[in-house]
């Protein structure tokens, strides 16, 4: 929040470094992940069947979505903490009518976005509008999105779901590719993503408005419009994910996401990934990659044996490592 | 046997003519009492089973029942809630807790200010309670949990633990109770890893499939907490390892019966979750009116008599969900 | 005489809120009002958090954010608890290793801040994933509990019978971190850091320093937490620290503490720790479920925020509300610091 601070009040200079920034840190991910799938599977060959890559991919699919929405957020200088509860609720609702009421998931779908977009919405409206700081504003719909999941769900939780729900998020949408249709979903969504930040021109007013709000204002860009329009796309992405989520693992109970620290997590593979958290600059092939990343560094533990209680510390020293490795130094604190 | 069945008889009918205290008519319900109860937290199925017995048995009761519980899985969220309750004057409250050293303190004040607890499922602290419902006895749920993967994976199993925290109370004394049938009955039984879910569905899927994948030679998952178990079981047949790999747990029937028809599951014990619950009430209510004894004898109607072995009441043997039996089970 | 009264707009307003929650539950809900004793006795339940935020205040103030305070108080209390039970280690003296060690561990946070250039958020959150398996791991399958009743003084006594211990060491600590920032050379780099990073750094104040201890007094303060709550359980738990993170960054900023740093007082957070506190215990006494309670606290984060906002800067005639309430007048400033 605060060490590149310097780096924004001095455009010039950051600029320079920026190319070569991005460029180390997607380099330093992926060579991180090869060594670690190639180090580890050279021990235990099991890692490296496409059953077991197939899983570590399937299992950053639903962080990957909550990703690049924060992503988005964190380059407005923003940051989303409601992504999580959004998510259970999501996971919940449509987990809950697919079973209890049979819901198609064509039907499920646009309401799920719509529900998510409405949700991201008030965020917006809470940031832009009522200049609340988005940790806050997020902070206080976190609790009030989590309470809802709670009321909705009415001490039940979802068991399982049903089969066009479950092969949504299991199967291979295209028959004879061996890829399944949430992995597709997040590549799709990825480069929707991709072409909307850099190829159009409300990618550029985000970037803008990160750089320097009252400069983008002065500039003619509605400030107000884009960051809604931004939380928006927040909402919709991470009820997106709980759709996935509760797709993929046919359960989901009123702490899914809250419970899991999805928004925590959603921040780090963003900031692993390279997008600053003083704004301005985000890097959504590096968030992806870090989701992969996360997932890599998990089960490689569980393959090296190592004792469970651990896992969290070699997650904690594996995003130390990939921030601190890619990053230039820069001169002032 | 016979003349155990005869004592019991005979003492039971002794104590229905003698005193009269604890046959069914004989409970004091003259009196509305408030009782609440405080699960781990609100929003899990395995909680709202409970519940729904509570709500039939306090209605009998003359129990004005109130089902209230933290949001989070946390001692804290719970320690606030009874410490609202004993401010607000409830005569009784039942607890399945977080942590048992945790809310002992809040406990024994509102043991000291007159209001009977009843711990059940997840203890706490003996000194912090008046009796205890204990779901099962740890032993027999060991062997339980053991002999329903045992008759598919056979006696020289590679078996998977999947718990949810390292240092969750009952999930530690069943898997204890697992580890010494096993030594004694399967010796050539081993466990291979012990993974934790942290009772969340995702994380427990995660891990079940990283037990999977990293260790080929399992072909049994002993998982003894509800999210866990189903975690186990979906990353069974994801993998389409249906019939190679057998979990078993302690979830409620709902929550598993698709893998229990599957076959992923072929027996799963628990007990009766609403039954059970119907038993806390009628604790909390007995004890609220001072009329149980820590060494007592107790009958309660539809579920039968219970002994009270120094304030602990075990509620049943272990039910075992199976293909043929699930179905007669909803919650 | 002069400092005891709130001079700021925001610090009356939440006395006045403060003064409406407490008496109003005093009045209006049976069982809050317990008796001199009974009802101070309540601060028991919410001053740990309070100590995290006094804690967490400093680092905010620098523009930062501690995310592994959760942690640090888990592994601090079961760091002392170890030393109790396993080492025989005198009680009193645990408990200073164990401060110590929390100490030690921001300190760490603050390094890898400073020195490996990590941001703030990302730094703590790593370092929250590794103190916390730390903790997990020594704490093993059953905690170890029951540390005595001189120490369980600490959490749970009174001091004559009348004031808790843990509210007079709130008042005392909060009066000197008051001090500490209103009133010393560090406290005043602290605030201008938060304020405009450059101008400190150009002004000659070295900026890492500061923020290195600024993130170790956060540890201490974490710590101290964690001893407290092991105290009031006379127990203690890897993950009972996990709940105080985000009720106490609320705490902060209700408090009025600006979350971009160098703004904003410690009178304001004690404030807002007694009404956050106040508020959660009596509705859980007055009838309402955790999950109304919780989500009741988050919009009264929001609009509380969101009404400082709108009369920021501004006093409270008539004419500001209309003006602040049209929302279509062009924004004065952004978010942004620079």
């Amino acid at each position: 929040m605060s060490s590149t601070a310097t780096a924004v009040s001095d455009p010039s200079r950051r600029k320079k470094s920026r190319p070569r920034r991005r460029e180390l840190r997607e380099v330093t991910l992926l060579v991180a992940i090869f060594a670690v799938v190639l180090g580890v599977g050279v021990l235990r060959p099991s890692f490296m069947s496409f059953s077991n890559i197939e899983f570590m991919v399937l299992s950053s699919v639903v962080l990957g979505l909550v990703g690049i929405s924060q992503t988005f957020v964190i380059i407005t200088r923003g940051i989303d903490l409601s992504v999580s509860a959004v998510l259970g609720l999501s996971a919940m609702v449509f987990g809950l009518l697919s079973t209890t009421s049979s819901m198609p998931l064509w039907q499920a779908l646009p309401l799920c976005l719509a529900m998510g977009a409405v949700l991201g919405c008030f965020n917006g409206f809470l940031v832009a509008w009522l200049k609340i700081p988005p940790i806050i504003a997020t902070l206080g719909t976190y609790s009030l999105y989590g309470g809802l999941t709670f009321i909705y769900s009415n001490g039940l939780q979802v068991d399982q779901v049903s089969p066009n729900f479950a092969a949504f998020g299991n199967d291979n949408l295209i028959p004879g590719l061996p890829v399944p249709t949430p992995v597709l979903a997040l590549a799709a969504v990825a480069a929707a993503a991709w072409f909307v930040l850099n190829h159009m021109k409300f990618g550029r007013n985000i970037l803008a408005i990160g750089n320097n709000a009252a400069a983008a204002y002065n500039a003619g860009i509605s400030v107000r419009r884009t960051l809604l329009a931004v939380y928006t796309i927040s909402g919709a992405l991470a009820a997106f994910a709980g759709l996935v989520f509760v797709a993929y693992t046919g359960s989901a109970t009123a702490t899914t996401g809250t419970g899991d620290h999805v928004e925590l997590q959603s921040i780090a593979i963003a900031l692993i990934g390279g997008t600053a958290i003083a704004g301005g600059r985000g890097n959504l092939a590096g968030t992806v990659i870090g989701s992969v990343f996360l997932s890599v560094v998990i089960t490689a533990l569980v393959f090296l044996q190592v004792p469970a209680i651990w896992y969290s510390a070699g997650e904690g020293l594996m995003i130390l490592a990939a921030v601190t490795l890619g990053a230039r130094r820069s001169v002032n604190p | 046997m016979k003349s155990l069945i005869k004592m019991l008889l005979v003492s039971a009918s002794l104590g229905a003519m003698a005193t009269a205290a604890h046959a069914q008519t004989s409970i004091d319900t003259s009196k509305t009492i408030k009782v609440a109860m405080v699960p781990k937290l609100i929003g899990l199925s395995v909680f709202k089973a409970n519940e729904q017995g509570a709500i039939e048995a306090a209605k009998s009761l003359n129990i004005n029942f109130l089902y209230t519980g933290p949001v989070t899985a946390s001692a804290q969220g719970q320690v606030d809630i009874i410490n609202s309750l004993v401010a607000r004057k409830f005569d009784a409250i039942t607890v399945t807790s977080n942590n048992p050293t945790e809310l002992a303190p809040s406990l024994k004040r509102a043991m000291a200010q007159g209001i009977a607890v009843v711990s059940y499922d997840s203890d706490v602290s003996p000194d912090a309670r008046d009796f205890f419902i204990q779901n099962t006895a740890y032993p027999a749920m060991g062997k339980a949990l053991v002999d329903s993967v045992e008759a598919y994976a056979g006696p020289n199993a590679q078996v998977a633990i999947l718990s949810s925290t390292p240092d969750a109370a009952i999930q530690n004394a069943w898997l204890g109770a697992v580890k010494t049938y096993m030594a004694a009955t399967y010796p050539n039984m081993k466990i291979v890893t012990t993974q934790y879910g942290q009772s969340s569905p995702s994380l427990s899927l995660s891990a079940g499939l990283n037990i999977l994948h990293a260790y080929p030679q399992v072909t049994a998952i002993i998982a003894p907490d509800g999210a866990a178990e189903v975690g186990a079981a979906a990353a069974i047949e994801k993998l389409g390892l249906q019939g190679k790999v057998f979990a078993t747990g302690a979830s409620d029937p709902n929550s598993i019966r698709q893998y229990v028809k599957d076959g992923v599951i072929k027996a799963s014990p628990l007990w009766d979750e609403v039954g059970e619950g119907k038993l806390v009430m009628y604790v909390a209510r007995l004890a609220a009116n001072h009329a149980l004894k820590s060494d007592d004898t107790f009958t309660v109607p539809g579920l039968g008599t219970y002994t009270v072995n120094n304030k602990v009441i075990i509620f049943s043997k272990p039910l075992v969900f199976t293909a043929e039996n699930i179905d007669k089970y909803n919650f | 005489m002069r400092y005891l009264f709130p001079s700021q707009p925001w610090d009356r307003a939440l006395v006045a809120i403060l003064v409406a929650l407490f008496s109003g539950f005093c009045i209006l809900t049976p069982g809050f009002y317990n008796g001199f004793h009974g009802t101070l006795a309540i601060t028991e339940e919410f001053l740990p958090f309070g100590f995290v935020a006094l804690g967490l205040s400093v680092v905010i103030l620098t523009g930062g954010i501690d995310l592994s305070v959760g942690s640090i108080s888990g592994l601090a209390a079961v760091i002392m608890a170890i030393l109790i039970k396993s080492y025989g280690l005198n009680t009193w003296l645990a408990v200073l290793v164990a401060v110590g060690a929390g100490g030690g561990l921001g300190w760490l946070n603050g390094q890898i801040i400073t020195r490996l250039r990590v941001e703030p958020l990302i730094a703590t959150l790593s370092t929250n994933f590794i103190y916390s398996s730390i903790a997990i791991a020594l704490a093993g399958a059953s905690p170890p509990y029951g540390f005595g009743h001189a120490f369980g003084e600490l959490g749970t006594g009174a001091i004559a019978g009348w004031v808790p211990v843990q509210l007079v060491i709130f008042i005392v600590l909060a009066i000197g971190f008051s001090v500490l920032i209103t009133r010393t050379g560090y406290g005043r780099r602290l605030v201008m850091i938060g304020y405009n990073r450059d101008a400190a750094h150009y002004a000659g104040v070295s900026v890492a320093s500061v923020e290195r201890r600024a993130y170790c007094i956060s540890g201490v303060m974490a710590a101290f937490a964690g001893i407290v709550l092991a105290s009031y359980y006379d127990a203690v738990r890897a993950d009972m620290g996990d709940i105080l993170l985000l009720t106490s960054i609320t705490m902060v900023v209700l408090g009025g503490i600006s979350i971009f740093g160098g703004e904003g007082g410690i009178l304001g957070v004690t404030l807002a720790v007694m009404i956050l506190g106040v508020l959660r215990q009596g509705m859980l006494i007055a009838g309402f479920s955790d999950m109304v309670t919780t989500m009741l606290i988050g919009a009264i984060l929001l609009s509380s925020i969101a009404i400082k906002n709108l009369f920021s800067s501004r006093g409270f005639d008539f004419g500001s509300i209309i003006r602040r309430l049209s929302f279509l007048r062009p924004p004065e400033r952004m978010t942004s610091r620079s």
